[in-house]
């Protein structure tokens, strides 16, 4: 067997410590309306776009900005976005100008910031809180459908939704 | 720190919505700024975790509608706003020691027919000392930062970048708001302050524009309760001197 040398066939060898890049991991918590409907790639396409509208794409570059996992449904979401160390709160920026991703209105939060994926996913990732239900709502005196998640109650109306809590409705 | 929202059916969003969004995303309070809206805020105080403050915001075409409006909701609302957009409903708004706040000096007001009503109103030097004399706060409106693009993005970053030098200058009270009308439009005090930094209006700044809100309110309620006549004048017991 060959000593291994700098030349080797293997993969490229890993960066000297000190080179290696620093990362810090945000969870990101999403909301949107009931009915959204959007991948991992379309939340990276539009953050990236939000990050390049707001400081370029050098701005990008050097902030990374790379999305992780990804789980929307129902219109609850979480996500981790990759930064570079010392790029967090530009990070957090662009994510504050992501208003919509594939047209679709998102609400978006950092819940947290880690040093490794597996700390940001055991701290700042609640996995699927699930139970969404149908109803049916009185709402600006008419009948209405409406979905509930455990307090909030999104109405269906005519050329979009409604955002209540139950409270609105006792 | 609080943020001022448009509940429905002004927003998409009802005040208790925008409260359980706010209380999540590490808000101390909301203040409703009311045009159609109507809340009950006794109610929502006691279930919500976070203030709701009953304010309302002024829509009018010029001063003279604003005027009335102004004078018919000082001693019935917590918060009083006005939106501005022209430089006559500027103006009018920093001159008046009733008004609380000049809402979206440079936006306007978007008609339910879709016509745009203002939306060349600027704040100047006079205005900016007039509303430090008058203690009218001006609005530092992020919400076309956060959700416009292109052109019409660059040219309100500009102008909020040419506020702040002015507000800064004149030690002129301010607000920092997203105006959000919808609870998926709000945004966390630390987003706010991040877009804050890159924008150049420092983040310190925009949280000390958060937090102006919240003394607002507090202030007007002391000012409201009925033993409150004039600064420094309260009904009460004399103080004994000995």
């Amino acid at each position: 067997m060959p000593p291994a040398t700098e030349h080797s066939e293997s993969d490229m060898k890993h960066l000297p410590k000190h080179l290696q890049p620093r990362w810090r991991y945000l969870g990101v918590e999403i909301e949107t309306w009931p009915d959204a409907d959007f991948d991992r790639g379309a939340f990276q396409r539009d953050l990236w776009y939000a990050a390049q509208n707001l400081y370029g794409d050098v701005g990008s570059a050097e902030a990374d900005l790379t999305v992780l996992s990804f789980d929307l449904a129902d219109g609850d979401g979480e996500t981790i976005v990759r930064a570079y160390r010392g790029q967090t709160d530009r990070a957090r920026a662009a994510l504050a100008t992501l208003d919509r991703v594939d047209g679709h209105e998102v609400g978006l939060r950092v819940r947290g910031i880690s040093g490794t994926v597996r700390a940001c996913e055991e701290r700042y990732l609640n996995g699927r809180a699930g139970g969404e239900e149908q109803r049916d709502v009185v709402f600006e005196t008419e009948p209405r459908a409406a979905v509930v998640r455990d307090d909030r109650v999104d109405v269906e109306r005519d050329g979009g939704f409604a955002g209540a809590t139950r409270l609105d409705f006792e | 720190m609080y943020e001022a929202v448009h509940a429905h059916p002004d927003g998409d969003s009802t005040a208790s919505r925008f409260a359980a969004t706010a209380e999540r995303y590490g808000y101390e309070g909301v203040v409703v700024r009311a045009d159609d809206a109507d809340p009950e805020y006794e109610r929502l105080r006691e279930v919500a975790n976070v203030d709701v403050v009953d304010g309302r915001e002024i829509v009018a075409p010029d001063p003279q509608h604003a005027s009335g409006a102004v004078g018919n909701a000082r001693p019935k609302h917590t918060v009083v706003a006005v939106r501005g957009g022209t430089d006559s409903l500027n103006r009018f708004a920093v001159e008046q020691a009733r008004v609380d706040v000049l809402a979206r000096p440079f936006e306007g007001t978007r008609s339910h027919d879709g016509d745009q009503v203002g939306g060349d109103g600027d704040v100047n030097h006079v205005l900016a000392k007039a509303a430090r004399d008058n203690d009218v706060r001006i609005e530092v409106n992020l919400g076309p930062v956060l959700r416009d693009r292109g052109g019409g993005r660059v040219r309100h970053v500009d102008k909020l970048r040419r506020l702040k030098r002015l507000l800064d200058h004149y030690d002129t009270p301010y607000v920092v708001s997203a105006n959000a009308s919808s609870h998926l439009q709000l945004r966390a005090p630390r987003e706010l302050a991040a877009v804050g930094a890159e924008t150049g209006l420092g983040d310190e700044w925009v949280r000390e524009g958060l937090a102006e809100w919240g003394r607002l309110a507090e202030r007007n309620r002391e000012r409201l309760s009925e033993s409150f006549i004039t600064p420094g004048v309260e009904r009460g017991r004399y103080e004994e001197d000995d």
